[in-house]
């Protein structure tokens, strides 16, 4: 604000993100402002070298995975649409998601959509199967560099023994959302509580 | 009819039990005259010998001294029959599905006491000192050691919330409530004033962490209402601890003044604050020295019992709240002591925490009842009945006010069904007791007593019961068997990180941000501190994944099959030794139809053993190289197993020398080793030692078959040395490791 040329976020828009995520003004505004400050280049949209630009997330094993995310398939730009999309699946879930019109699609913040999410972090090729591989370079990448491969496969093996249902040895959609039963609770529970400002 | 008839033998050996605690303590009283006329003769004797030697004096071959044993004997008889009531509840099942043990344990306090008064007898009273330096501290160390730290930091602030606010709230209502009830001319009680009034409801108000514990036990409720209410129960006693010491000092002053009530408010943050930082100090102290205790491994349980007892100790000292010392020391030392001791060693500390808060917490139970008994009593209709409805209202009013306020920030809403979970297992106990003994002895000391007992009887007896239908009523979530599993470590960190990430693109310094730099602090600096060689850098989730292979290891061991090969070869890579033969396990075959498998193989060939052995009795020894080595591997792996079994449940042995050699059963299954070092020498056999001495590669004891051993010897020589590094490594996961390990291994060790 001020004397940077940014752009002022307008209200019809923030009402269609309001509609479209289910987040409030207040939080609508506060994200716009971080948004922008993010935004080096001021040229509305955030391109990867922006979010690498967060110190914390450097150090954040998932950093890359988390950053792709938030970019559609084969675009280097996320816009603040595309922004609160992405940032739509951690909002609380709501008790009133019976209520709603049955035809509507389901919010951003259902459980199964956030399971989703975290599927989508998994399985980086998009076959809606995590492999033993995927499942590797996860696990590499959250224990570091000291662990030998041979134990990160026994752990890889073993994940996927437990998992695995149908024997294909890999990690479909529904083994993921079972075998983490009780961690679905704390997806529900350990999202982002953006308080209002 | 088998049952029945057992447990009316149980009926009766419990009578007998309790005639003899009676016979024993009419024998207390008559003890005094007993010794009387054994010192009298004493000194008779003596006088005797004195003067001359003419007197003929018969040598005592059987005298009676039962004075100097009096009171560890009494001790040990008091734990004998609290330990004989756990036993008797559940073997006989059926009324301990109704009643909860607490209940059950106060009723047999009660027949005790009752006993011991009617012949005559004072009952002993719950000493508030025996009870706040013995009985108390036990639980509260098991219940923070073991307390789960990921949901209670969760929700550490509606723990605090309802410990804290929760707390003062019900002394106010109750205390004020009471001085309006004491107002009554009709209850002739205005020689309480306010103040005692108030020091009653700093008494009467804290949630009792022994009973909460002793009921929601039973009923297996959802983690969160069971971290909720039992995490209040532990961190009000901040509140109380400051709550009582100002309102008897107010009350010994008579005055209440503004710097008293400004100095409380700082008390309490003293008090709780500097609580929590003596527990803590203790626990990095202990985590440091269990660094160092590879030296002598069969201590290591006993330093973290005496660091946690003497944090508890230190707090008192200075008044400031021992029950959260005790608990910031359990937690602060137990990731850093589980990452260094043996698990012999765990599992001792383990099962001696389990072992002295289930005696003291029957203990306290039946002393209750006791004292119930025996002390002195004013029964005041009005002051008690009052006090019940009042403690009852002020809670259920708490509750439901704060958790209008805490839902507010809370992402996971309490529902009306949780509030009245929390509100009904607000349960009073002994802690209440033991502080209204210590009050100045005075006609209201009595009268509160009784209040009190008739409050702690009343949640007890009517809520502790209760609550199990109605939990059933209500169908509040139970407690998920949640099975530990490989799947849900990955997934839960691999959502922490993300979380992270999320609130850092956000820019929002949330739960997450600030648990991943505690970590990250955790990580560089205090584990290399507090845990010895390797494992400081190992990763949680090796650790984890470690600890779960271990444990089916052991259960393999324990249910004496062979363990599985996956599993094995995963265990051997875990040891990051270069495993040339280990095979990559095949995804083929599922888990149950390989251990199908392995049972088929291991029948088949036992029966080929056994066909070996009667083709030897029967006929010439065609070969007797393959005789004697498949009945000497037969018996040696019965023995092996036996041993295992015993060796994982028996302390270490004293001098642990470093391990001299592998055995290993069948070299097809690169199973089991066996560190000769590890054998209980106590129960050696003699056929066991041969057994053993006969695979050492250099024989040290001659023994029968000197040609068959020599030359399976040889063969065996070059897969023992393949195997030689993982062989060891898995004997190191399940025994101690000395103290001087071989060069060619890591000194990874697991707990």
């Amino acid at each position: 604000m001020g004397s940077r040329a940014s752009r002022l976020l307008r209200e019809e828009e923030i009402e269609e993100i309001k509609k479209e995520t289910g987040f409030s003004h207040s939080q609508i505004t506060r994200l716009y402002s971080r948004f922008t400050s993010l935004d080096k280049g001021e040229n509305g949209t955030l391109s990867r070298e922006d979010f690498q630009r967060i110190p914390e997330l450097a150090i954040n094993p998932l950093g890359d995975r988390i950053i792709n995310a938030f970019f559609p398939e084969g675009e280097d730009q996320v816009n603040f649409r595309g922004f609160m999309r992405t940032l739509a699946h951690f909002r609380p879930i709501e008790d009133n998601e019976k209520n709603k019109n049955p035809s509507a699609t389901e919010p951003l913040n259902s459980r199964t959509n956030k399971l989703l999410f975290a599927f989508r972090l998994y399985d980086l090729d998009r076959d809606d199967k995590i492999s033993r591989d995927e499942l590797l370079q996860v696990l590499r990448m959250m224990v570091g560099v000291n662990i030998s491969d041979e134990q990160l496969g026994s752990i890889a093996d073993r994940t996927i023994q437990e998992a695995d249902t149908n024997g294909d040895s890999c990690i479909s959609f529904n083994e993921f959302i079972k075998a983490s039963f009780v961690v679905n609770i704390h997806i529900c529970t350990v999202v982002l509580v953006l308080v209002n400002i | 009819m088998a049952p029945l008839r057992r447990s009316s033998t149980l009926r009766l050996t419990g009578l007998l039990c309790l005639s003899f605690l009676v016979f024993f303590s009419r024998g207390f009283a008559s003890h005094d005259v007993v010794s009387e006329k054994s010192s009298g003769t004493i000194q008779e004797d003596s006088h005797s010998q004195a003067n001359s030697t003419a007197h003929k004096k018969t040598f005592p071959v059987l005298s009676f001294n039962y004075e100097h044993v009096r009171t560890p004997f009494e001790i040990s008889l008091w734990i004998l029959l609290a330990l004989f009531m756990k036993l008797g509840f559940h073997i006989i099942p059926t009324v301990s599905h109704i009643v909860p043990e607490s209940c059950l344990l106060i009723f047999v306090g009660l027949l005790v006491g009752g006993i011991i008064k009617a012949t005559g007898e004072q009952p002993p009273v719950l000493d508030s000192n025996l009870f706040f330096l013995y009985l108390l501290p036990p639980i509260i160390l098991d219940a923070g050691y073991f307390l789960p730290m990921r949901s209670f930091t969760e929700n550490i602030g509606t723990i605090l919330m309802f410990a804290v606010v929760g707390t003062l709230w019900n002394v106010f209502f109750i205390g004020g409530m009471m001085y309006a009830v004491c107002q009554i001319d009709a209850a002739e009680l205005a020689h309480v004033d306010l103040l005692s009034c108030l020091l009653f409801g700093s008494i009467i108000s804290a949630v009792d962490p022994v009973s909460v514990l002793a009921v929601f036990e039973e009923i297996h409720i959802n983690e969160l209402l069971h971290i909720l209410v039992f995490g209040e129960s532990l961190l009000n006693d901040a509140v109380t601890v400051v709550l009582y010491h100002l309102f008897k000092e107010f009350a010994h002053e008579q005055t209440i003044t503004v710097t008293g009530a400004i100095l409380g408010v700082i008390s309490f943050f003293v008090v709780s604050l500097g609580g929590v930082m003596v527990g803590v100090i203790y626990g990095i102290v202990g985590a440091f020295t269990s660094r160092f205790t590879s030296y002598s491994r069969v201590i290591e349980p006993l330093f973290v019992f005496l660091y946690s007892y003497m944090a508890y100790l230190s707090a008192e000292i200075f008044h400031l709240s021992g029950i959260m010392s005790l608990i910031a020391c359990g937690v602060i030392m137990r990731p850093y002591v589980e990452a260094n001791i043996s698990h012999k060693s765990y599992t001792t500390v383990k099962y001696f925490l389990k072992m002295w808060s289930s005696v003291s917490d029957t203990l306290i139970f039946i002393f209750l009842g006791v004292s119930t008994v025996a002390g002195p009593h004013t029964w005041n209709w009005i002051f008690v009945i009052f006090t019940v409805i009042f403690c009852l209202v002020s809670r259920v009013l708490g509750v439901i006010g704060l958790t209008a306020f805490i839902n507010k920030f809370r992402i996971v809403k309490l529902t009306k069904k949780d509030q009245f979970i929390i509100a009904y297992g607000g349960l009073r106990g002994a802690i209440a007791f033991s502080l209204g003994f210590l009050l100045d002895n005075d006609e209201i000391k009595n009268l509160f007593l009784t209040a009190i007992i008739t409050v702690i009887f009343f949640t007890v007896f009517v809520q502790g019961m209760t609550i199990r239908p109605l939990v059933e009523l209500l169908a509040v979530k139970k407690k998920k068997e949640s099975k530990e599993s490989i799947n849900e470590e990955i997934h839960t960190q691999f959502l922490d990180h993300l979380l992270t990430g999320i609130e850092d693109i956000c820019g929002h310094y949330g739960h997450h941000h600030w648990k991943d730099k505690l970590n990250r602090f955790n990580k560089t600096y205090v584990k290399r501190w507090l845990i010895a060689g390797e494992r400081s850098t190992e990763p949680q989730l090796i650790s984890f994944y470690n600890k779960m292979e271990l444990k089916q290891a052991m259960m393999m061991v324990e249910s004496g099959s062979a363990a599985k090969l996956p599993t094995i070869v995963s265990t051997v890579s875990i040891r990051n030794v270069p495993t040339k033969g280990a095979p990559k396990p095949s995804r083929a075959i599922s888990k149950s139809r390989e251990e199908e498998i392995r049972r088929l193989l291991r029948a088949n060939l036992q029966k080929t053993r056994q066909r070996l052995r009667s083709y030897s009795r029967y006929e010439l020894l065609n070969d007797p190289l393959e005789d004697n080595i498949s009945e000497a591997r037969f018996r040696k792996q019965r023995e092996m197993e036996r041993r295992m079994s015993h060796y994982l449940t028996v302390p270490a042995n004293r001098q642990e020398t470093p391990p001299v050699r592998k055995v290993f059963f069948q070299p097809e299954h690169k199973v089991y080793t066996y560190d000769d070092s590890e054998s209980p020498r106590g129960r050696a056999s003699p056929s066991c030692a041969d057994d053993v001495s006969e695979l050492k590669e250099t024989p040290e004891k001659p023994d029968q078959s000197s040609t068959p051993r020599a030359n399976r010897d040889a063969e065996l020589k070059p897969k023992e040395q393949d195997d030689q590094g993982d062989q060891l490594k898995v004997s190191r996961c399940l025994s101690d490791p000395g103290p001087n390990p071989e060069d060619d291994e890591d000194s990874t060790f697991l707990p």
